[in-house]
């Protein structure tokens, strides 16, 4: 009798665990990064910009709270136009919603990266940035530099 | 038999009509935009002084942005390219493209000529003083305003980074670049310096060569 409760508790432990695990992971966000690069940098630029999609996979909203770079400062900006006039703005938090993306792209949002030296961002080569979410926390990426084929 | 008439009419009707589309796509008439544009002195990237009406004789595609825009001038940029390299070698000696920056404070002759290098060395960067500029700028009613400091750099206060552009207090005081918003327009000016046409780069490309090559014919 004591063996049958033995193992029916077991068993109990193990659909509850099951249950606690798989509502832990539908809880989780999951950030995919596709198709990222950065411009590369005329000899005299001061910025540049990279592009790319970020998707959100997972089954909860996410807030992308931080981008960081240690080789320049960089950040989320957005381009609106309006009447003809370009405006760019600095988006400090964006929400990417579950199953949905954030596409950055020339004339909308695009990484800016400031105070460059070109040099960092001539073809081929690679820089890290440091994405931070809310949720999913800090995500590093290599992201290739190569000319602008848009 | 009379059927056979009417298809035929149909047909040829068709045919012509299809010609005429292709003929309108290819070489479209193009009205003169009056009051934008006009004659204006500036300095090239070559540091000498022109006047817009040296360029009389070739269409030109005229832009304005800055050396240190991140998104929108090298995207433009690169799209001209793209019409440019859409002409045929004649075609391309028969225009001009020109860039007119708005920051000529930090977009000296010397600097503007390397930027145009990286998109394409037979772009014609110009600069010149602050009047001069809004003067340019005025002509073609364009607009364009420096951003608020948070977006000015060096950004050297909005977030530490571990290796910087700028070493020392002499560099600083060189870089003088901002952020600006800006007309992203591309105006299509004929041989005779009128503007026919206003563009963006969301024309289709072959809509795009097929007004130029309309202007260069004319």
């Amino acid at each position: 009798m004591n063996k049958i409760i033995i193992r029916c508790n077991f068993l109990l432990i193990l659909l509850l665990s099951g249950a606690i695990s798989s509502a832990y992971a539908n809880n989780q966000p999951n950030i995919v990064f596709e198709q990222f690069f950065i411009v590369d940098a005329a000899e005299v630029a001061r910025s540049t910009a990279g592009y790319g999609v970020i998707k959100n996979i997972g089954q909860v909203d996410d807030t992308l709270i931080n981008v960081h770079s240690d080789v320049a400062a960089v950040m989320l900006h957005q381009t609106k136009i309006t009447a003809g006039m370009a405006a760019m703005t600095h988006v400090s938090n964006r929400v990417i919603k579950t199953h949905s993306e954030l596409v950055l792209a020339p004339m909308s949002y695009h990484l800016m990266f400031m105070n460059i030296n070109p040099a960092d961002f001539s073809q081929g080569k690679q820089v890290t940035v440091q994405f931070e979410f809310e949720k999913a926390g800090i995500i590093e990426l290599n992201i290739p530099v190569r000319h602008n084929t848009y | 038999m009379a059927e056979f008439i009417m298809l035929k009419n149909l047909a040829v009707l068709l045919f012509i009509s299809f010609l005429g589309v292709q003929a309108v796509h290819a070489e479209e008439e193009l009205p003169i935009y009056s009051g934008i544009g006009g004659n204006f002195s500036a300095v090239n990237q070559n540091g000498k002084p022109i006047e817009f009406n040296d360029f009389k004789g070739k269409p030109v595609l005229l832009t304005f942005g800055y050396t240190n825009c991140a998104d929108i001038c090298p995207f433009t940029l690169g799209y001209l390219s793209r019409i440019y390299a859409g002409l045929t070698k004649d075609e391309q000696k028969k225009i001009n493209v020109v860039f007119v920056t708005v920051d000529p404070k930090y977009d000296t002759p010397k600097h503007l000529k390397k930027f145009m290098a990286h998109f394409n060395s037979e772009f014609i960067g110009l600069s010149g003083t602050k009047q001069q500029i809004d003067n340019i700028v005025s002509l073609f009613q364009a607009k364009y305003e420096k951003l608020s400091a948070e977006n000015m750099v060096p950004t050297k206060n909005i977030r530490q980074v571990t290796q910087k552009t700028l070493t020392d207090e002499s560099d600083a005081q060189e870089d003088k670049s901002s952020l600006y918003s800006h007309t992203v327009t591309i105006y299509l000016i004929d041989k005779s310096g009128f503007t026919r046409s206003i563009e963006y780069t969301g024309t289709p490309q072959e809509e795009f060569v097929g007004k130029i090559r309309g202007l260069i014919n004319e």
